[in-house]
């Protein structure tokens, strides 16, 4: 029982003090190439970065639900995405042909050995996390359907706030 | 106890003087269940009924130095068909420190890494299959060239909160051809490794005490097409079985995996090819085999689609490395390969319809490595792909289509055949494989305002084993936030149970909770080709998870 209070009391303390920034990780190009995620996401538009798998069903939903109204968005708020795979060794080789046989259009990276996923505390994909001048403003885990409707009454808000400044 | 009061203590004073930009990361889980007598399934509830598992992970990074820790408790009891040495236990599960500067990137204490494919080494973290395998003692990552890196191990393998006595060390080299001779037209990168361990073998000298595998892999990318091929050849070991050892002769061992795909707009297809020969190196000789999948270094997973649905999960393959010579049951490895396909029917097309239709496809054949034994004098020979016994054939195909802003829907059919020993273990091609075929339909509407309902209705065809099941799911999404489901597996051609459950989950923002109850169909669970057993349950489970 005190090990609950405890980490119950360390739960609010971390929650209070929980971190905004973009960890310092390094992860994969689909072509092998080394990039920190931080480089990754530092743009002057807003950046949703959404961790997924091949495996994952409500992941691939969630990216194929934004597919279909990915150009409306990037057109009204220069908004993009960046769908950073979590596949291990065994499904990773899958992520190329899925992202093409999907018609996808974002910017895909590998977290092959969960760097990233880790360092962002994601016990569960998806993790869809919005960016906005190098700090995290939202996170949400898990898809339900319509709620990409919802991320992007965020996105509009957000980028217009920008606009105001 | 205390050791946790340090801890949490020195990175509290961390944050509180950290000034310049250090942060907090981490994440805390709870996954509990309370199991309950269950008459219709035959279930009595252990004594402790009530069991859960946590992890709490604090990391601490400030400028060049990250450093953190997990603390994990499996009381009072860990939950069902989870390793027994985790049963009723807490502790610091891993601790690190790690330093990263330009070129170098150095991490004591415990670690993941793995090299290439991870057939030679892959230390990885996997809650709900209860495997933490993380090395425990130092990794060295050095990249003097942007096209050339370097990364050293050494170090024990968890195995529960302790390590095992084996001890690891690897060395793996990748360069990136296409960068240091600045070609454009392809991508070409060649990698190779080395892993190595170290066992006592006491008085007996007929054991090897060092066993090492040596291994190298080609990638590329050509235009459209891409690819690569790995092998491994690991030196003679003795093998073992239930924590003996089986055999009086040494056996060396060798895998080899090769990916072929070819992907541009609108299709991609991607094959992979592996053989396995008496390929599974542990971090303790005597582990091999072990089912809870503890101290592993070599990472096979069965190389087959993930399937989706509660139907399509019960015939599922389990990869088959080992080599076996009993009078009873012989092994030698496995070989096969899978293919999956996807395909987007252009929109505005007929059949594409106004969004376009999405079609993908998988076929996937494993058989065990065709082999004459010598059971007397304990020895094989086994052939490169040959005619051996046929584990597993699935062939699976899916067509989603969205048909209006509010309707979507998808379509799956699976052919699965299977030998039975892969699914309840025990002896292989003892009877006839169980051929099962499957057919899901899944419809979706969006309502105004995020709110959302899904219908998924399954049916499975089986002559054999428990015969027939059809089962349902419902759900319905208040918001992004919030849903509830309700859903029954009925195995109405034999058994005549009905696999019942009804749960919601919530989450916001960092915090996402899910709670259900009803009956656990048992058999094997397999988060990404690693499967373990989980029997037959009924209770009520929450799953907390927090991440800061």
């Amino acid at each position: 029982m005190k090990k609950l209070v405890l980490i119950f009391s360390l739960l609010l303390i971390f929650n209070i003090n929980a971190q905004d920034n973009i960890p310092n990780i390094d992860i994969k190009t689909i072509d092998g190439k080394t990039l920190n995620i931080q480089e990754a996401t530092n743009k002057d538009n807003l950046v949703i970065v959404s961790l997924w798998a091949t495996w994952c069903v409500p992941c691939i939903k969630e990216l194929d639900a934004i597919s279909d109204v990915y150009d409306e968005w990037q057109e009204e708020t220069g908004v993009e995405l960046i769908a950073v795979s979590v596949d291990d060794s065994r499904t990773v080789k899958r992520v190329k042909a899925l992202i093409n046989g999907k018609g996808w259009d974002y910017q895909v990276l590998l977290d092959t050995n969960n760097d990233l996923k880790r360092a962002l505390g994601a016990s569960t994909v998806p993790l869809t996390i919005l960016i906005k001048d190098n700090k995290i403003v939202s996170r949400h885990s898990g898809y339900s359907p319509g709620s990409e409707d919802e991320l992007y009454e965020k996105i509009k808000e957000l980028s217009s706030e920008s606009n105001l400044k | 106890m205390k050791k946790i009061i340090l801890c949490v203590a020195i990175l509290y004073s961390g944050f509180t003087f950290a000034q310049d930009g250090g942060y907090f990361f981490g994440g805390f889980e709870s996954n509990s269940q309370w199991l309950l007598d269950d008459e219709g399934l035959n279930f009595i509830a252990p004594e402790d009924q009530f069991r859960s598992n946590n992890y709490f992970r604090l990391d601490y990074n400030l400028g060049k130095f990250t450093a953190g820790a997990q603390y994990e408790t499996y009381l009072p009891a860990a939950l069902l068909g989870y390793a027994p040495i985790y049963n009723g236990n807490n502790g610091i599960g891993t601790y690190y420190l790690n330093f990263k500067h330009k070129t170098l990137d150095l991490t004591a204490g415990y670690f993941y890494e793995q090299f290439g494919n991870g057939l030679i080494l892959r230390s990885f973290e996997d809650r709900q299959l209860g495997i933490n395998n993380a090395m425990k003692g130092v990794r060295v990552i050095f990249t003097p060239l942007d096209y050339l890196n370097f990364t050293g191990v050494y170090g024990k393998t968890r195995n529960g909160f302790d390590v095992s006595e084996g001890i690891t060390q690897g060395i793996d080299a990748n360069l990136d051809i296409s960068e240091a001779l600045k070609i454009e037209e392809i991508e070409l990168s060649i990698g190779a490794s080395y892993v190595g361990r170290y066992q006592s073998s006491g008085t007996n000298d007929s054991i090897p005490s060092n066993v090492n595998a040596y291994g190298g892999r080609f990638n590329f990318v050509a235009g459209d097409f891409y690819g690569g091929i790995e092998a491994i050849a690991k030196g003679p070991d003795v093998i073992a079985n239930e924590g003996q050892i089986s055999s009086n002769k040494l056996y060396d061992g060798t895998a080899m995996q090769v990916d072929l795909g070819y992907a541009r707009k609108g299709l991609g297809v991607n094959a992979t090819f592996r053989r396995l020969e008496n390929f599974s190196f542990y971090a303790d000789r005597l582990a091999e085999g072990n089912v809870y999948n503890q101290e592993l270094i070599s990472y096979t997973p069965a190389l087959t689609k993930q399937q989706d649905y509660m139907l399509t999960n019960i015939y599922v393959y389990n990869a088959q490395p080992r080599l076996i010579i009993e009078s009873y049951d012989q092994r030698a490895g496995e070989v096969g390969a899978q293919v999956d396909l996807y395909y987007k029917i252009k929109n505005g097309t007929a059949l594409g319809g106004k969004y376009g239709t999405k079609v993908a496809g998988n076929f996937s054949y494993w058989a065990g490595l065709d082999a004459e034994y010598n059971i007397e004098n304990r020895w094989y020979e086994a052939k490169f792909i040959g005619k051996g016994p046929k584990l597993f054939r699935d062939l699976s195909i899916e067509v989603k289509k969205k048909l209006s802003k509010k309707w979507s829907t998808v379509a799956t059919f699976q052919n699965v055949i299977v030998d039975k020993g892969i699914v309840y273990g025990g002896a292989l091609e003892d009877e006839e494989n169980i051929k099962a075929s499957i057919a899901v339909l899944e419809g979706t509407y969006k309502f105004e305002g995020s709110k959302s309902t899904r219908l998924v209705l399954q049916h499975l065809w089986a002559e054999k084993d428990r015969k027939n099941w059809v089962a349902g799911v419902l759900e319905y999404n208040f918001n992004s936030n919030f849903a509830l489901y309700i859903a029954d597996n009925w195995n109405y051609g034999d058994t005549d149970i009905h696999y019942y459950s009804v749960g919601g989950s919530y989450s916001k923002g960092r915090t996402r909770l899910g709670v259900n109850y009803g009956r656990q169909r048992g058999g094997l669970i397999c988060v990404g080709g690693v499967c373990r057993y989980v029997p037959e349950n009924t209770g009520v489970t929450a799953n907390l998870t927090v991440s800061f």
